[in-house]
């Protein structure tokens, strides 16, 4: 049986390849982000599902979890602050790629990478 | 003390502050900066006192009240301390390089490069893996975004192409990054990576294969961003593109950062990992210094000469094992000469207009900022009195105790490209036609590159220490010759006469400071290097005005002269032998048409000085020191290696055949009053390696093969094909320098006789040589003045308008040739002698040849430069200079006494040889000298030949008294001018019947191998580089497959 940690890993696996094979045969800029941010969610699932511990619930202390029981009740919070830093980093270089994207566009008025190879050698 | 934790909060707060400016007041802005960095460098520097003065323990800062794992921990130590200095004074000075850009940008971009530096500073400071993610990404996004700074409105978005390509490769790095960090976690418990260090050993079965596969992912993500040979092809567009004062941040600072968290990740991974840090490592150097050669733009080359550096001290990390204690040392000398040359450079890049490499003679007309750059490429060289050099010299002996030789070969492989471009680099700026655009010498950026500068010394002052310290050797920038040698730099501005002055009482002064410490063969050779360098810079006098730059260099040889005779210890003998080479080459790149040749014996003689390093660390062994003397302990089957790389470096010097290609442009292109340094003088440091070479080591069997015999060869057939080169010049400079080879070959064909008498023969060469070759340059020197040609055949008939560079040619070809009475004939008694002892028949036939071709080169320069038909043009032609024609009448008047008392110096070292071969040594009596051959005599000799002489030239007056005088000009030319006159000019090919017979033996053949060798490296390098093909999925590309392949090669040795 398969489990349901072991799934959200594999489907993560799957987008992150999907994210890469993107980001290495598209051409247009803005296709080749997308493909980064399919990328950027694959890792993120693979984060969470890396912390997925079987019957347990969220890290947050409250009324349904006391402090005191909390070890054996909740998960590993340290995937979920890992992810929550990473989601933040990545929506800070997908903006920066964005504008970047924008700026070559303006620049160059297109948007194909291979056309960006006045540095070379 | 204040806490290493306000290096990131004060950043933080400054960046803060910005968004509270209004967007006019970019000063303040810009003011709070600057203040900023200088605050954060001074909580580093003030820790790095602490750590450096007392013994204190590093320092670990927590956060959020809580101990790691449970929260993240900095830790400052040494290195820590010493890597945040370096980082955020990077960051300082190239804020202040970029005040214009800042300015014009306003609060936004300053906010963004405080962050930048604080990034970095976070990387070497955290002990937590996931926070070192977060700086990593916060350095990419500072980094993407300062990339952008050079982006005008011009220079068509490569900047923003650059930045681009940059973004893409970060993020297929920091996916692998997290996903390393999950799983890492996930088998260890922990984020801390003391605990994870802790925690790895542990595990077993799947859990542990589980974590080697997240800490491969770990590391080849952090690895990625040391631009790694081939998945570096974004760095190197934004190196080129990039701001020169970010890029000096990027390569030094960036550099830093990732290389020290490789390091941390190596505590987790532990020795396992070190072969494949060494391999990646290696495989950059070597790659990167190859692709660099066919390089143009100079902000491309130091990008590739940063990717080698970071590459060899990744290389470096991976020897940990070995290195143990001194890691530290070794790694950071070497990362803190590249850290510190790099940003340097890329400072004075700002300077510069074009983006050419000739570009930068611009530089010329400014001292200071030349002796930058030299500062700068001798660091990166790895040349004393630098960091890089202590580290390399304890790199190397390490490598080789423990028999890692390929890699230690590999490393002075690459060393010796780098040296090859960064040396051409510095021709270029000496020698090439400077452009139109001026150096911009803005105060704000010149600030920055002094600042590169005094670090650079006081590196070295600090390296030097902590060698005293550590290994118990010299600190190289306090030894009297040496400071000596850098005073002439600050008395520049003074008039060449004042500091010729000065020059030669330091001489004199020297020896006769030390004059009492030398047996009778050093004293020879201090005589020749110390007395014989001042009375050679009489010469000099004849210079007006200032001549910059020739003093500091000509006292930089003179000095690591003066240091190689009283070396008794390898380190002592290697530091004055790349001294005296490094000043040399100065000294000859002087000439003015003598940048190829300056180059090529540079590399010569670099690769000849790896040779005898890796000789003297064979021969170490591990030990801390090893004394000259102890060669002779060495037995099979280390001995011959050992003899071999050392006679190689020392022929390299003496310009043995095949090794000779530099010799004739870099003796003949010099200065007047250079080539007599560099050929009477500097030669002999080559010979002096011999000797020492061979006293210890004498014969050594290689695989059957008695070296000393193949060295009696080499010296033969040197001794015939440089006499044989040097009859068939045109030019006569050219042909005293091919003279030299075959004079050398001599000496060392004396030496490798190893009898009492060969070697005495080889002392009195080297004596001889000294003189008559430095008078023979400096008449040579002072007619190619007046005359303004080196040509022989257009001169002729001087003799009666020089009549004193006649004379001291005329005595120069006597004592050279060999015949009586002078000293020359001295040698070559002592020499046949000698032969008539040895077994060696073949040889010795082939050096009885070139004796007569020795004559027909010199009668050659008597006949066509003095006798013969005066030129018209040259009628008006006075002596030369007093200053030249001084020290050839000294040399006159040397020669005349030597000849007529030999035993004046030779007794002495006739007796001290009795030491080493005490048979077959001569009697001295009274004026008469015997061997077991026969007597000579030299006043005899003097008094016949004297009266033969005077007799038949009372004859020749006598039958000439009624000869007809036939003025010059009395004859009449009916046919037209020829195109090439020359051709029909009898001292033009003047040995032409000569050169058919026996011209197949001066095919160039070694230059014709060194120059496709040359040309091969090229060709692969740019064959090479078409693979960086400019596209940002291309590299993203080399990216994966650079990870796939060293997982394939790396994961396979692994257990």
């Amino acid at each position: 049986m398969i489990s349901l940690a072991q799934m959200a890993m594999a489907a993560g696996f799957i987008l992150i390849l999907i994210g890469f094979y993107g980001a290495l045969t598209q051409r247009n800029l803005l296709r080749m982000i997308v493909a980064f941010t399919i990328a950027d969610t694959g890792v993120n699932i693979v984060l969470v599902a890396v912390g997925h511990m079987r019957g347990r619930t969220a890290p947050i202390l409250d009324v349904a979890v006391p402090a005191a029981d909390a070890v054996a009740r909740v998960i590993d919070p340290v995937p979920q602050a890992l992810v929550l830093t990473a989601i933040v980093i990545g929506l800070g270089v997908t903006a920066l790629m964005l504008a970047y994207a924008l700026k070559l566009h303006a620049r160059k008025h297109t948007l194909d990478i291979a056309k960006m190879t006045e540095l070379k050698w | 003390m204040v806490s290493a934790l306000h290096i990131i909060t004060a950043a933080l707060a400054a960046a803060f502050l910005m968004g509270l400016l209004k967007e006019q007041q970019r000063g303040l802005a810009f003011g709070i900066t600057l203040v900023t960095l200088a605050f954060m460098s001074w909580i580093s520097a003030g820790w790095l006192w602490t750590f450096a003065s007392t013994d204190t323990a590093a320092v670990e800062i927590f956060t959020a009240g809580t101990q790691p794992p449970f929260a993240i921990n900095l830790r400052i130590g040494l290195a820590e301390a010493a890597l945040t200095l370096l980082i955020n004074l990077t960051g300082l000075f190239s804020a202040l390089a970029l005040k214009d850009t800042l300015l014009a940008l306003g609060r936004r971009a300053m906010a963004v490069w405080l962050v930048a530096v604080m990034a970095l500073s976070g990387i070497v400071l955290t002990r937590d893996l996931f926070n070192l993610f977060v700086f990593f990404e916060m350095t990419v996004i500072a980094t993407a975004g300062l990339v952008l700074l050079s982006e005008h409105s011009k220079n068509d978005g490569q900047a923003l192409a650059a930045g681009f390509k940059y973004l893409v490769v970060s993020q297929f790095i920091s996916a692998f990054l997290l996903i390393g960090i999950i799983f890492a976690y996930h088998t260890t418990g922990t984020l801390n990576i003391d605990g994870m260090a802790a925690a790895a050993p542990l595990l077993s079965g799947s859990a542990a294969q589980a974590f080697s596969l997240a800490f491969f992912l770990i590391f080849i993500a952090i690895v990625a961003e040391l631009k790694p040979f081939p998945a570096n092809g974004w760095a190197l567009d934004i190196y080129e593109s990039a701001h020169p004062a970010f890029s000096a941040l990027f390569s030094a600072a960036t550099g830093a950062a990732a290389l020290f968290a490789v390091d941390k990740l190596l505590l987790i991974g532990g020795d396992a990992w070190l072969p494949m840090a060494t391999g990646i490592g290696i495989i950059t150097f070597i790659a990167a210094n190859l692709l660099a050669l066919p390089q143009t733009n100079d902000r491309r080359l130091l990008g590739y000469s940063s990717i080698a550096q970071t590459g060899l001290i990744l290389a470096v990390l991976g020897q940990r094992d070995i290195l143990g204690d001194h890691t530290l040392y070794i790694a950071g000398g070497l990362l803190l000469s590249h850290a510190v040359a790099k940003a340097g450079l890329f400072w004075l890049s700002g300077l510069i207009a074009e983006r050419g490499l000739e570009a930068w003679a611009a530089l010329r007309g400014h001292p200071v900022l030349i002796f930058a750059f030299v500062s700068f490429i001798c660091m990166l060289t790895g040349l004393p009195p630098f960091p890089g050099f202590y580290a390399k010299w304890e790199l190397i002996h390490l490598l080789a105790g423990e028999g890692r030789i390929a890699l230690l070969g590999l490393i002075l492989l690459g060393a010796l490209i780098e040296a090859g471009y960064l040396f051409r680099w510095f021709g270029y700026i000496m020698k090439r036609e400077a452009p139109a655009e001026v150096v911009d010498n803005a105060a704000h950026k010149v600030v920055a590159v002094i600042a590169a500068l005094a670090a650079a010394w006081a590196l070295s002052l600090v390296w030097g220490e902590l060698s005293v310290l550590q290994f118990e050797r010299g600190n190289l920038l306090l030894a009297l010759p040496l400071l000596f040698a850098l005073t002439f730099l600050a008395l520049d501005p003074l008039p060449a006469w004042l500091k010729n002055t000065l020059a030669i009482a330091g001489l004199l002064a020297w020896f006769y400071l030390t004059y009492t410490e030398y047996d009778p063969l050093r004293m020879i050779f201090a005589v020749i290097f110390l007395i014989g360098g001042s009375l050679t810079l009489l010469a000099s006098y004849h210079a007006h005005g200032q001549r910059s730059g020739f003093y500091p260099s000509a006292m930089l040889m003179f000095a690591g002269l003066a240091m190689l005779i009283r070396a008794t210890d390898t380190f002592d003998f290697f530091v004055a032998w790349e001294l005296l080479t490094v000043g040399s080459y100065f000294l000859i790149l002087r000439g003015k048409h003598s940048e190829p040749h300056a180059l090529s014996y540079i590399l010569f003689s670099l690769g000849g000085a790896f040779l005898i390093l890796a000789g003297f660390a064979l021969a170490t062994q591990g030990a801390p020191h090893f004394d000259l003397s102890a060669l002779a302990d060495l037995v099979q089957p280390l001995a011959p290696w050992v003899f071999l790389l050392l006679a190689i470096g020392f022929m390299t010097k003496t310009a043995a055949i095949g090794l000779h290609i530099w010799l004739p442009g870099a003796h003949a292109e010099a200065e007047t009053d250079v080539s007599p340094m560099v050929s009477g003088i500097l030669l002999k440091a080559g010979l002096y390696g011999l000797i020492v070479l061979l006293l210890t080591m004498g014969r050594q069997d290689f695989y059957g093969v008695e070296l000393i015999n193949v060295m009696l060869w080499i010296g033969a057939i040197t001794a015939l094909i440089g006499n044989l080169l040097a009859i068939f010049q045109e030019d006569a400079k050219r042909l005293l320098a091919y003279s030299s080879i075959g004079q050398m070959g001599y000496a060392m064909f004396g030496l490798a006789l190893m009898n009492h008498l060969g070697w005495l023969m080889a002392l009195m060469f080297v004596i001889n040589h000294y003189v008559y070759k430095s008078m023979l340059f400096l008449s040579i020197g002072g007619v190619a003045k007046r005359t303004g040609t080196r040509e022989m055949y257009r001169m002729g008939g001087l003799i009666t308008l020089m009549p004193l560079s006649f004379i001291a040619t005329l005595i120069g070809i006597i004592a050279v040739s060999g015949v009586p009475p002078l000293s020359g004939f001295g040698g070559r008694w002592i020499f046949y002698n000698a032969i008539l002892t040895a077994e060696a028949r073949l040889p010795m036939v082939i050096i009885f040849l070139a004796g007569p071709i020795a004559f027909l080169y010199l009668f050659r320069l008597i006949y066509t430069i003095f006798l013969g038909q005066l030129k018209d043009e040259f009628r008006r032609v006075k002596e030369a200079p007093f200053w030249i024609v001084l020290p050839q009448m000294i040399y006159v008047a040397i020669l005349l006494v030597v000849a007529v008392v030999p035993g004046l110096v030779l007794r002495h070292v006739d007796s001290y040889l009795n030491a080493f071969f005490p048979n077959g040594g001569l009697v001295w009596e009274g004026s008469t000298i015997t061997s077991q051959f026969g007597y000579w005599n030299p006043v005899a000799i003097m008094i016949i030949v004297g009266v033969i002489f005077m007799t038949l030239f009372a004859w020749l007056l006598f039958v000439n008294r009624r000869a007809q005088k036939v003025k010059q000009f009395n004859i009449v030319f009916s046919a037209e001018r020829p195109f090439r006159p020359e051709t029909t000019h009898f001292a033009w090919n003047f040995f032409a019947p000569y050169r058919k017979a026996l011209g197949f033996l001066t095919l160039p053949l070694a230059t014709m191998f060194w120059s496709t060798v040359t040309d091969l490296l090229h060709t692969a390098g740019d064959l090479a580089r078409r693979f960086y093909t400019g596209n940002g999925q291309t590299y993203a590309f080399h990216l994966l497959a650079f990870v796939m392949i060293v997982y394939l090669f790396g994961m396979g040795v692994r257990p």
